[in-house]
């Protein structure tokens, strides 16, 4: 039963190609010739797009510690407002959009990839798939809690520091502190300056003492000195801005410095 | 009454609260269920209780997994509400009919939510009424419900001799309290006086470590019986296994392994004791993982997918896989998670582990499309990957060498703790340790808090001499909580960085040395309390790490009790590819693994590769 059934749908296949060639042979040549060409270059120019896309990346990727703020400044940033407030992440956020604040502007402007990570430790991982087309990281403090999460930040921020995709394409990075209009927030100096001190006990105990137990085989700063974001290959600035009132102008810039509009 | 509900993605923006409740919440208790529940993989529980010093809430949650919403009510824990479950489930109907992934605003659901609360009153109203002409039979029901949702079907006996229990030695408000916990009272039961005082703690530890007692007290029941053979059985084999001199294939021949040579033990520093050396600390060296088990991971779901095809039949399910299956729903996921939990269970994880996480993945792909040419096995392989991922992945630092050197600073020296079960190898990986932390450049110091079994001191004075490392020791017959203590003292004099302090193998059961470590811990406060269990466990496992946890909590002096930090997991080169009590211990205790002992040299000591464990589980 099942052997005929096979034969039958061999003879049939065989009509089919035969009808084909036949179809081909009806052809002439010179209109095959400028079909096959066509499909050809259309190949090659979508090829071309594909590439010019992947050069220019527009991603702008949020992270630190889990409630810093990151999803919080995400809306900011898209819709100028929190609308009813936000709660701890499960998942990335990600949207294209054009800057809130520039929407009134006139011209054709670039709309900016931003991605929020989750900054909860189990979902870590995830970064590991928005850093390599990354513009810019922004890594955001929160300035009011700093002191009791100032270990477990600046160990985030030296493996975020470390990551070859960060280190080789010498992205830049920007030190957010979050919620300075509260008023027992530190300052941006207190804060840049305690990671720095952090990061160069993290150096010493990660890369000095034991050089095989770390995945990333890119070391930060000059040996023998004390460790300073300027050490850096990437560009490592500081900024400060405050989710709650909207006050994220110096965010803005460094987007727009990253992503041209 | 309801405190509040709250609609938001799982991308975390809140799209709607009910504005007429309005109460503010104390505490933040959405983030901590986020925190410690639903990324916990913990999602298939019930209920989620939320206690702070002024306080306490029970949260009730669904998700819409195919829009990424999140339900969530919150309420006072002492009342109890009935209504919630169901309310839950129509809010989440209506609201996803009108829910725009654009739209972020959604005023108009006030009026609709309203209506749906005034018709769940309604009906919960109703149910009370019933409930009062036949008590009994509605005394069991908020347990069942809370039992039928975690579909959990057997275990029916245990329930009523719970609840009979539970009437014998209860008055009326404790009855009262458990019915609302919805299926979690039996733990009360069992713990008698100790209720209130012990529900505060159980909250605050999984709130910190992730350790919910509640429903691990269950397995009580089960796993004492068991607990007996299993350990018996365990330790038979490794026994056996110790007498033959293995060779690694990685490590330098060993020609003895018998350190006690008499010739040192007689002259005292005449004859200069080698330090051992045996090259770098498998700690140090990067594991290779090769990837070729991608070609096996394709052969499984191919068989699942033909015993569908002779359900089905071949178009049917075909179209299915080309089209995409509009939305999962329970029984469409069940012979495929039932598949992947046999498959853990075979992997040797505990079977209320593989349960548990089954029931979590179930939730997180209930209601989600299927894409297209994807198989349901598939995806709830995929599903399941992640979670172990996140589950394995630790969420503390362990990165000890940046502790110590933390507690240098300081000046202090950083006290680890070893505890555990009789003969899962504390001090043969107790010196696995020293030697990788010698290796780069720690000071360390051993107590031998030991003074209980014959012999422990001496082996711990064999380990010390042969790696050079100065031993506090005070004989047998003390108290082992004051040697640590001066043993301490004694590293504050003589500059060690790292105390590392060897307990008494126990088991889980016997409460006075239970007390005797909690006091240990509670005077010393050491910096990390490593539990050392053997990866050869399977649903012992489970037990032994609860009841160390629950007794650490309950049998210490202090308000605010320390809980195990970190597990090492010895004789991990006995097991193939049984890795399931890794994942087990990990998952019961939220402690990640902190090194992981694979041999009898003292190179043998790993870290924990992570992707290589869900490889092999899934395999």
């Amino acid at each position: 039963m099942d052997k005929e059934q096979v034969e039958q749908l061999k003879i049939q296949m065989k009509q089919w190609v035969n009808e084909a060639e036949k179809f081909i042979n009806d052809i002439p040549p010179v209109q095959l010739y400028v079909a096959v060409g066509v499909v050809l270059s259309t190949l090659i120019l979508l090829l071309i797009i594909r590439l010019f896309k992947g050069t220019a990346s527009n991603t702008i990727v949020l992270t630190g510690l889990s409630g810093s703020g990151k999803t919080y400044l995400f809306y900011q940033l898209r819709d100028g407002s929190a609308h009813q407030g936000t709660v701890t992440s499960m998942e990335p956020n990600e949207g294209s959009f054009i800057l809130h604040s520039e929407e009134d502007k006139k011209g054709k402007l670039k709309p900016v990839h931003v991605v929020d990570v989750p900054g909860h430790s189990r979902l870590r991982p995830k970064l590991d798939d928005f850093l390599p087309q990354a513009a810019g990281v922004v890594f955001v403090v929160d300035s009011v809690e700093f002191l009791p999460n100032c270990r477990p930040a600046s160990e985030y921020l030296y493996e975020i520091l470390t990551k070859a995709s960060v280190v080789k394409k010498k992205v830049p990075v920007l030190l957010l502190c979050n919620k300075v209009d509260k008023v027992t927030a530190h300052t941006t100096e207190f804060i840049r300056k305690q990671l720095e001190k952090e990061i160069d006990k993290l150096r010493t105990s990660r890369t000095a003492v034991s050089d095989a137990d770390i995945s990333n085989e890119y070391t930060l700063g000059v040996p023998g000195e004390p460790f300073a974001f300027s050490q850096c290959h990437n560009r490592v600035i500081v900024a400060e801005a405050s989710g709650l009132t909207g006050e994220i102008s110096q965010l803005e810039k460094f987007i727009r410095e990253n992503v041209k509009p | 009454m309801l405190e509040q509900l709250l609609i938001f993605t799982r991308g975390g923006l809140i799209l709607w609260t009910c504005k007429e409740l309005g109460n503010a919440l104390r505490g933040s208790p959405i983030d901590t269920l986020i925190r410690s529940c639903l990324l916990e993989e913990r999602s298939g529980a019930a209920s989620f209780n939320y206690d702070v010093p002024g306080a306490a809430y029970t949260l009730k949650w669904t998700f819409h997994n195919d829009l990424g919403l999140v339900f969530v009510a919150v309420y006072q824990k002492i009342l109890h509400l009935l209504y919630v479950d169901e309310l839950l489930s129509m809010v989440k109907q209506e609201f996803s009919e009108i829910y725009d992934p654009k739209r972020t605003v959604y005023n108009e659901f006030d009026n609709v939510f309203q209506q749906l609360r005034k018709e769940a009153e309604a009906r919960a109203e109703e149910m009370k009424k019933s409930k009062q002409v036949s008590k009994p039979v509605n005394h069991n029901l908020g347990k069942k419900q809370g039992q039928v949702q975690k579909g959990i079907m057997d275990g029916g006996n245990q329930k009523k001799s719970g609840a009979e229990s539970g009437n014998d030695g209860g008055d009326g408000d404790k009855v009262n309290s458990r019915a609302m916990e919805n299926g979690n009272g039996r733990s009360k039961v069992s713990k008698g006086n100790g209720v209130v005082q012990a529900n505060g703690k159980e909250n605050r530890s999984s709130d910190s470590g992730a350790f919910d007692v509640n429903k691990l007290q269950k397995l009580r029941a089960k796993g004492g019986k068991k607990t007996d053979t299993i350990v018996k059985d365990s330790k038979a084999e490794p026994t056996k296994k110790a007498k033959k001199n293995r060779v690694w294939d990685d490590s330098p021949k060993e020609s003895k392994l018998d350190f006690t040579d008499p010739m040192c033990e007689n002259a005292n520093g005449n004859t200069a004791v080698v330090e051992a050396v045996q090259g770098e600390s498998m700690m140090d060296k990067e594991e290779i993982v090769s990837s070729d088990s991608e070609t096996e991971e394709d052969e499984e779901p191919g068989k699942d997918s033909k015993v569908e095809a002779k359900k089905k039949g071949w178009f049917s399910s075909m179209f299915q896989s080309i089209a995409g299956k509009a939305n999962l729903d329970k029984a469409d996921l069940e012979p495929a998670l039932k598949a992947l939990k046999d498959r853990l269970m075979t992997k040797n994880v505990a079977e209320e582990i593989a349960e548990k996480l089954c029931e979590s993945v179930a939730a997180s792909l209930e209601g989600k499309k299927l894409g297209s040419f994807t198989r349901i096995s598939s995806t709830v392989q995929a599903a399941m990957e992640e979670a172990l991922v996140r589950i394995l992945t630790p969420k503390r630092s362990i990165d000890i060498l940046r502790d110590v050197h933390a507690a240098k600073e300081q000046g202090k020296p950083y006290v680890v703790v070893f505890v555990g079960v009789n003969g899962v190898g504390k001090s043969t990986n107790l010196a696995k340790v020293a030697y990788w932390l010698q290796q780069h450049k720690v000071n360390v110091m051993m107590a031998a808090c030991d003074t209980f079994r014959s012999g422990a001191v001496e082996q711990l004075r064999t380990h010390a001499r042969r790696l050079q490392v100065p031993i506090f020791e005070k004989g047998y017959e003390k108290d082992p909580a004051i040697v640590a203590k001066e043993a301490i003292q004694e590293a504050n004099r003589n500059g060690s960085d790292v105390v590392l302090v060897d307990t008494a193998g126990r088991m889980q059961d016997n409460e006075p040395l239970m007390r005797a470590l909690s006091k240990l811990i509670y005077v010393n406060s050491p910096d990390l309390i490593l539990f050392v269990g053997e990866a050869l466990v399977g649903n012992d496992a489970v037990d032994q790490l609860s009841k160390f946890n629950q007794k650490l909590g309950d049998l210490s002096p202090s308000p605010n009790p320390r809980l195990i930090d970190g597990i090492l997991l010895t004789k991990f080169d006995t097991i193939d590819d049984k890795v399931g009590a890794a994942l087990s211990m990990v998952y019961i205790s939220g402690a990640p693994v902190m090194f992981v002992g694979c041999g009898q040299s003292y190179t043998d000591l790993k870290k924990l590769n992570v992707k290589s464990i869900v490889k092999t589980l899934l395999k």
